[in-house]
Order: structure tokens, then C-alpha cells, then sequence
């Protein structure tokens, strides 16, 4: 049965319609809205691909289920600076830290979340636990550090 | 692609002769074209890299009138553009590539453009050798593109010499793309010039930029795909996007030889379809053999539909009747007993395993002095299967007009390969295929395979509208083409003095070239072998042997391939060599290495990490190797660790740090080389510690991470890495070290032999944590 509401994702309202009513917010932002920074690595809550930030906390849109959102603020990496030019990316790209750079946009968000909470330097890095395959936790340790 | 119009080749002419389009350059071979967009040399790829394992047989490949895999363009308005046939897959190849051309063409790294080769045919056709493995992207082109950038720099210069009408080329000097005619001070850019040196000859020794006037090669450079990386812009192949796409899941047989069994199911609720795809020819390992229906996609509006559609899917599979054998157990009893119980090969024979090869030296007369030497030594070392798992899960999206073109988008290190399918599966000729290789969010080794395409074409074909097929993160573990389990057999003599006097190794491992249809000769499969022979030890009376382990559980290339499975015995069995001869594990290395860089880089880590001196509570483990022309020695700082995991299994002891030296002839971007070592490192470290795959009744049991642990930052030691210097002038032609992989291989052993210092223990079967798992190491946010 088709299910219809509105997500606030990036400042802007989305009407989206889902057949499951346990659609992940991972999905309708992908597909349905189309934003695909947001990446799929485990769908089980356990590598931290899918970080977005709800109400600016940290959380896994893999495993959250999208209709439960309604009514609060979604930003995803799109949404993090309008110029790309948030703290953390920037001391992302000072460091060099993306090799592959597929878990990037998780970490990002997770350190943008800590950021928010107060945290610098070792304590944003305590604060994330996205997987990264390529092994950039050292310069990931050597960005948080700058923040 | 770069935008060049009117792309056809003409013959190219010059005040004297007239020329013809393609030239050769000493080995290298230049092809050089024209148009009103400037100045395009093409460079092919040099002999000597990794064997082409990627075509598979039974797929016809591209047709071979070039071999060219990449394309350096100056357009007339002085744009350059570097088109690239290897994929970048975070190794920093673009970059790379980029930076060795900007040092001969001299324009500044930072305003080269590059582009994405597309293998197909046309004036800027993708040679079939493009495949991207083997660490071998940097050193296959380096001399091509040095070459290549100064003979385009010196046909720029001769434009400009015919303009001014000075043949005196002292005259001349060339900075950032700019030509300036000394005498005046007359300034002519290299786009005003760029047509007319089209019409030139391609000069067969261009002058190289000396090493010590290197102003990009030799320095840490940015990256080109970086910006996109932290932005949520980079596009990797699950990112594509197309007018009217669907989406596809993907469910496979549970056990691996099971096929669909009875009717279709019907289309589930909130999809569309149900496409069962078969398994097709070349492109099927093991168990899995053409024509088997081993698979299906359920196709909906979006991924989540498709993919819950998917696992809840009405239908039956078979259980093959061997499927009993396909079982931890019976595989590991199989690979021991295969150490003796085996037949030799026999050229022209069936071979079948267990087939025991000679890789190098004679088992007898080994064995005589190894079972009367003073002191013996043998030890079995296991490695288990291990799955890929690079962070982007397999997917590929097809868009299929029957009889006029289709469009593939993919990750994937072989776009040659992909082309080929399409084709093979289409019928299509080959100028209506295209190819657009995303980046990959992680190769590995298992996007060299082609599986996944096969299934995406076929989806396509059936559904007939654009179709993105992926593979949900289980199906990526238990339809993975593993890392070969092993038993490698390790056994040595030693002297009264201690040294080695006869060594035997024995490796029984599943064939990859063997499940690919290529023929294993009588030195065996060299994807098993490399790592265990031609070791630059004094071993007095050598035998090196691998025996085909007869299972059919799929293998694959998984990051150093048989680098990481031989080297963890070799490098282990040399510790345990040491100490019954009651030396240093360096020093002994060293007292009877026969090749100095092998000892150069034992000596840098060893320098780097202050060997003698282990900080208090801390305790060293080495390990040395060669790969892809490159030197590596590894150094593991462990500790011993109390008390247990969140998972309730002893935590046991914590890698601190790892020292890395390298010796790869010369580094391009000591940066990029540096972190990628550091990522070989991790790499190998994850699969050390957690990396495996069980099987029972022919079903892989671990389905995700929370089964098959990946280590996270708090478990990522502190690396530090020494690079052995650039020579003050490089030989052209020298071979470089290639970086991509090297840094796997060392780790295991490094960490087993520091482990063994802390706490006595040996370990000879990995991973160490074979129990791990991920409970309790939750998350953020809802549901943690």
C-alpha cells in the first residue's frame, strides 16, 4: 500500500511516496530524491556508509525508517556546505584523506556530527566508527585533529 | 572523454616527406593524429606487466589494431587532457599519470585534465590491455608518458621554431605551457601551436627532464579525485542515474552448484519483474558453470522493493549431491592429506587435483638433507578463504536498445573485458558498445570478474528498459570468488651453525588460473606459486612445490593474490628458522640474504623502529618481501592485550604500530605511496585478524560484517613508512616498484612473529581471531 509524506532533507521539503512503509531513509534518499552521496555499504548498521545527520545527530539512514522522520531536519553531505566548504571537508582535502573514497561521505558526516556535539580533535575521532577498507584512519586521526 | 572534434585520423605530413599516421619510438609505440583540435598522441602499453588474466577465455576480445591505453591531447586552445584506460579505484592512478606527464610536457600538474578512457572503437579507442591489476598502472606508463609528454613538448617547440623561422632550439625554453623565443622574449603558448605540431614528426629521442630538475615527479601532489570525494559529487557505479532506470536485486542459489529449481516465483508484491540469469560462458568459476541458473533479479521502481522482493523471494533451489563435501571440515582435510597424497603432473595428462607441480629445485634430494640434518624443522601454515568486500558493493547498470547500442556503466578494472561480454551477449558491433567505467569505491581484485555485468546485460535484455542490477552486501560475501584457502607445508634443515641446508615448501592451494580455463603447466599455477620461489635466501638445497587443492568453491584475485598466502609461511618459518638457530630474526635475514635491496629495506625498518630497542611492553615481528618490482619490509610493534572483547572472546594482544620500508626504485608521489602502503597494511591486517569465509553443505555462513569483522579506526595502528631515495639520475627504462598491493603481504607474519615474541605462542592458521564478531560494536542513532 502506498504510503505518502514529506522529508525535510538539506533545508528542503520532498513529498515522497514509498510502496514499503518501512522504507529506509537510506533509499528514498538515494532513489527517490535522487541525492546519491549517501552510500549503501552494509545496510545492517554496522560500517557507517550511510551516515546523515537527523535534528544534527549522527545516524544510519540503512536502518532508519524514513516515514518516522517526518518532521525533522535531514542533511546529508550535499547538504553539509553549499560550498563545500565545511571545516571537515576542507581539512579532508588539507590531509588528503580520501583514497577511494566511498566511506568518505559517512566519516564526514559522523565527524560533522561530533563537531557539533562540542567534540575536537581526539574526541571527534572517538566518535566515529565507519569502516574504511582502504585503511585512511590515520589521516582521518591527522584531519580530526585540525577541527 | 575529451571533447575533440573531428576525430579522423589523417596522414600527417611535414615540409620534407610525407609521413605516415603511426610511428614507433624505439619500443614505444606513438600513434599521432591531428584535427583542428590540436596535438593527440596515443601510448601504448609496455611489455612485461602481469599477465593478461582478465580476458576470459571463451570471449573474444577487441579487435587488436592498437594497443594504445592512453591518450594525451594539447588542444588548440592549450587545454590538456590525459585520457586514461586504467580505472582509479583510490590508488591515485589519474593523479599519477598526470603528474609523470606534467614534468616532459612541462605544464603545471594542476591544469591537466584528466578523463576516463572508454575501450571502444574510434580515433580514441581503449586498447584491450587496460586491464587495472597487478600494481602495475604507475610503472607499466611511466616511461611511455615521460616519453610521450617530451616528444609532444618538442613538436610544440618546432611549431614555434617554423612560426619565428630560428631553427636554434637553444633559443627556446619551455615553462607551464609556455614557449619563450629567448632573443625577444616572443611568447607563444602551446595552443597556438598545437595544430600545426600535429603535422610534425613524432621525434624519436625527445631530451628527459632531468631527475634533478624534477618539478612534479618525486613531490607529494594533490589528488585530482579528492575534491569530489568529500563532497558527495564523485560518482561511483552504484551512483548512476539514468531517464526511466529500474532497479534490480540480486539472490543467488544458497548453496554454491545449486540452480533454480521448479517454476519462476511470481513478482512479488511492489515489483516488477523476476529474471532468472544464467551463468555465462567465461565468466563462471567452480561450482558454477555455463548455462547454470544459479541467480535471480527481482526489478522494481527502486532499490529497496527490488531488494526486499528479493530475499523474499517464493522459489527453490537445488542442493547439488556433493554438496556434503563442500564443508570446512572435509575442504581442510582434503588440503592436508593433498601435502602427500597427490600425483606429479603429467604434461598432456587430465591433472587432476590433487596435482602436485616442481615449482623450482628437486624434492629428493631436498628431502635427503632436510631428514639428516642436524636439526629439522616442518610446520603447516592455513590461510581460510577470504572474501573482497571493497566498501561499495558489486552493481552494474545497463541500458540495452536492441540492434542499436548499449550503454554499460560499471566499477569495474577491466572495461576491455566488459566490452568483449557486451558484445559476445549482444551482438552488437563493437562501436555501438560503450563503456563507462565509474570509479570503483574499492577494487581488490574482485572487479576484475565479470559475473556481475553478465547478470546486469541479461536483466536489460529481459526488462528492455535501463536497469541498475546490484548485488545486496550478502550476496557480495557468499557469491565472492575467495582468496584460495591453503596449506602450505614448510620444512628445513639447518646446520650445526644454524644456517639453512635444504628447505621444502609445499603449497596446496585451489587453482585460479585453473578455474578460468587457462592451462597450468608443469611449474603450476603462478597466481598460487609467486611469493614461494626463487626467495633471495642462502636455503642450501631448495624444492618448492604447490599441489592443486581439488575444491570447487570459486577463487579469485584478492589484493597480492599469492603474495599474501606464501609470504605469511615463508616469513613465519624464517622466524621460527632464527630462533632454533638461536639468532636475531633480522640478522639472521640478513647473514644469508643474497639480494641487497631485499637487505636495504630489512635495514631501513629496521633503522625506522629502532629494532633493538622495543619500547618497554612492546614487541617486535618482520617480515620482508618483493612484488610488482618493489622491495617492502615490515615491522609489527605488538603488545600484549588483557581481558575480553565486546564479543566475549580474549582480546589477546593489540598491533601498536607498523614500520614499513620501501624500496620502489623511484617514487612518483611519496604522499600517495605512503598511504597506500598504509592501506595495504590495513587491508591485510583486517584479513589477518578476522578475514575468513565458512562453508558448510555448500553454503557460506557468514553473510555480513557483524560475521566477518572490519577493523575500525580504534584498531588501526600508527604506521610510519621510509621510502629508500630516488636515484640522483633514473636509466630510462629502469623498472619501478609498483605500490598498489605491496603493502599486504608483510603483515600477517610481521604481526604472528611480533605475537609469538610477546607471548610465546605461534601462529600458523589464520585468521587469529577466527571467532570474532561485531556485537556490541554498535553505532549511533536509532536502534544503537
Amino acid at each position: 500500500m502506498a504510503t505518502s509524506f514529506t522529508l525535510n532533507v538539506n533545508g528542503q521539503n520532498h513529498n515522497v511516496t514509498v510502496n514499503d512503509p518501512n522504507m529506509p531513509l537510506l533509499w528514498v534518499i538515494r532513489d527517490l530524491i535522487g541525492l546519491k552521496g549517501t552510500k549503501y555499504g552494509c545496510g545492517q548498521q554496522i560500517c557507517g556508509a550511510c551516515t546523515v545527520l537527523v535534528n544534527n545527530v549522527a545516524t544510519q539512514a540503512c536502518i532508519t525508517v524514513a516515514q518516522s522522520l517526518v518532521g525533522d531536519s535531514i542533511v546529508t553531505i550535499e547538504g553539509l556546505s553549499p560550498t563545500s566548504t565545511h571545516p571537515a571537508q576542507l581539512a579532508w582535502i588539507a590531509n588528503q584523506v580520501p583514497q577511494c573514497g566511498y566511506c568518505q561521505s559517512g566519516q564526514i558526516m559522523a565527524c560533522a556530527a561530533a563537531m557539533l556535539d562540542g567534540n575536537h580533535g581526539a574526541d571527534i575521532a572517538a566518535n566515529m566508527h565507519g569502516a574504511c577498507i582502504c585503511g585512511t584512519y590515520p589521516r582521518i586521526l591527522q584531519a580530526v585533529q585540525t577541527l | 572523454m575529451p571533447e575533440i572534434e573531428n576525430n579522423e585520423r589523417h596522414e600527417i605530413q611535414s615540409s620534407d616527406q610525407q609521413e605516415t599516421e603511426s610511428r614507433k619510438i624505439s619500443r614505444r609505440h606513438f600513434l599521432a593524429t591531428g584535427s583542428a583540435a590540436g596535438l593527440t598522441l596515443g601510448l601504448a602499453l609496455q611489455a612485461g606487466t602481469r599477465k593478461a588474466l582478465a580476458q576470459p577465455p571463451g570471449i573474444a576480445g577487441p579487435p587488436a589494431n592498437t594497443q594504445v591505453n592512453t591518450w594525451l591531447n594539447i588542444s588548440s586552445s592549450g587545454v590538456v587532457t590525459l585520457t586514461i584506460g586504467s580505472s582509479e579505484m583510490g590508488q591515485g592512478s589519474f593523479s599519477g599519470l598526470a603528474q609523470i606527464l606534467s614534468e616532459d610536457l612541462m605544464v603545471n600538474y594542476n591544469t591537466i585534465k584528466t578523463a576516463q578512457g572508454v575501450p571502444a572503437t574510434g580515433a580514441q579507442q581503449i586498447g584491450n590491455s587496460i586491464g587495472t591489476y597487478g600494481s602495475t598502472v604507475t610503472w607499466t606508463n611511466y616511461w611511455a608518458l615521460r616519453q610521450a609528454g617530451a616528444a609532444a613538448r618538442e613538436m610544440l617547440v618546432s611549431a614555434a621554431m617554423k612560426i619565428i623561422g630560428d631553427q636554434n632550439r637553444a633559443n627556446y625554453t619551455v615553462a607551464n605551457g609556455v614557449i619563450t623565443y629567448t632573443p625577444n622574449g616572443t611568447l607563444i603558448s602551446y595552443g597556438l601551436v598545437a595544430n600545426a605540431a600535429a603535422r610534425l614528426p613524432v621525434p624519436p629521442n625527445p631530451p628527459l627532464i632531468p631527475d634533478s630538475e624534477f618539478q612534479f615527479i618525486g613531490k607529494t601532489v594533490s589528488r585530482v579525485d579528492i575534491p569530489s570525494k568529500v563532497n558527495g559529487t564523485a560518482v561511483y557505479g552504484l551512483d548512476i542515474s539514468l531517464p526511466n532506470m529500474v532497479y534490480a536485486a540480486i539472490q543467488h542459489a544458497p548453496a554454491f552448484g545449486g540452480v533454480l529449481s521448479g517454476s519462476l516465483p511470481a513478482t512479488p508484491p511492489n515489483t516488477m519483474a523476476v529474471v532468472p540469469t544464467q551463468v555465462i560462458a567465461g565468466t563462471g568459476r567452480g561450482t558454477e558453470q555455463t548455462g547454470m541458473v544459479n541467480a535471480i533479479a527481482v526489478v522494481a521502481s527502486n532499490t529497496w522493493d527490488a531488494w526486499q522482493g528479493a530475499v523474499n523471494l517464493n522459489v527453490s533451489w537445488t542442493t547439488p549431491a556433493d554438496a556434503s563435501s563442500l564443508s570446512d571440515a572435509n575442504i581442510a582435510t582434503q588440503g592436508l592429506s593433498a601435502i602427500y597424497k597427490n600425483l606429479p603432473y603429467s604434461p598432456g595428462g587430465p591433472n587432476t587435483p590433487p596435482t602436485s607441480y616442481t615449482v623450482e629445485g628437486n624434492y629428493a634430494a631436498a628431502d635427503q638433507i632436510v631428514k639428516t640434518a642436524p636439526k629439522q624443522f616442518s610446520e603447516i601454515y592455513v590461510l581460510p578463504y577470504v572474501p573482497h568486500n571493497a566498501l561499495e558493493p558489486l552493481s552494474c547498470t545497463v541500458n540495452y536498445v536492441p540492434g542499436v547500442s548499449i550503454d554499460i556503466y560499471v566499477s569495474t578494472q577491466v572495461a576491455s573485458s566488459v566490452l568483449s561480454l557486451a558484445a559476445q551477449l549482444t551482438g552488437l558491433p563493437l562501436n555501438k558498445i560503450n563503456v563507462h567505467t565509474t570509479w570503483l569505491g574499492g577494487g581488490l581484485g574482485r572487479r576484475i570478474e565479470v559475473d556481475f555485468v553478465s547478470q546486469a546485460i541479461q536483466v536489460a535484455m529481459a526488462v528492455g528498459l535501463p536497469v541498475m542490477l546490484l548485488w545486496p552486501r550478502p550476496q557480495n560475501f557468499v557469491r565472492d570468488q575467495y582468496r584460495p584457502a591453503a596449506w602450505v607445508q614448510v620444512s628445513a634443515g639447518l646446520n650445526s651453525s644454524g644456517n639453512v641446508v635444504g628447505w621444502e615448501l609445499i603449497n596446496v592451494s585451489p587453482s585460479i588460473l585453473a578455474q578460468r580455463g587457462f592451462p597450468v603447466g608443469a611449474v603450476g599455477d603462478s597466481q598460487a606459486t609467486e611469493g614461494s620461489s626463487a626467495l633471495p635466501y642462502n636455503l642450501g638445497t631448495i624444492s618448492t612445490q604447490w599441489v592443486s587443492h581439488p575444491s570447487p568453491i570459486p577463487v579469485g584475485f584478492w589484493r597480492s593474490v599469492g603474495m599474501s598466502i606464501n609470504t605469511f609461511a615463508v616469513e613465519s618459518a624464517i622466524d621460527e628458522l632464527a630462533e632454533m638457530a638461536g639468532q636475531d630474526p633480522l640478522q639472521y635475514r640478513l647473514n644469508m640474504c643474497t639480494d641487497p635491496r631485499w637487505a636495504g629495506v630489512l635495514n631501513a625498518v629496521a633503522s625506522l623502529c629502532n629494532w633493538s630497542s622495543p619500547p618497554s611492553g612492546h614487541f617486535y615481528g618482520i617480515a620482508v618481501t618483493k612484488y610488482a618490482n618493489s622491495y617492502v619490509a615490515e615491522v609489527a610493534d605488538v603488545s600484549l592485550a588483557t581481558g575480553n572483547g565486546l564479543d566475549g572472546h580474549p582480546n589477546l594482544f593489540q598491533v601498536n604500530a607498523v614500520y614499513i620500508a620501501l624500496d620502489c626504485y623511484l617514487a612518483v608521489n611519496p604522499g600517495q605511496i605512503q598511504t597506500q602502503l598504509a592501506g595495504g597494511v590495513a587491508h591485510g591486517l583486517n584479513a589477518a585478524l578476522y578475514g575468513r569465509q565458512s562453508f558448510n553443505n555448500g553454503v557460506p555462513q557468514y553473510l555480513n560484517f557483524h560475521q566477518n569483522r572490519v577493523m575500525r579506526m580504534d584498531e588501526m595502528p600508527q604506521i610510519f613508512t621510509t621510502l629508500i631515495p630516488n636515484p640522483a639520475q633514473s636509466t630510462p627504462g629502469a623498472l619501478l616498484g609498483g605500490v598498489g598491493e605491496i603493502g599486504v603481504p608483510c603483515i600477517a607474519p610481521a604481526v604472528a612473529n611480533a605475537y609469538y615474541k610477546a607471548s610465546g605462542k605461534r601462529t600458523r592458521t589464520l585468521p587469529f581471531f577466527p571467532n570474532a564478531t561485531m556485537q556490541g560494536l554498535f553505532f549511533y542513532g536509532p536502534g544503537s
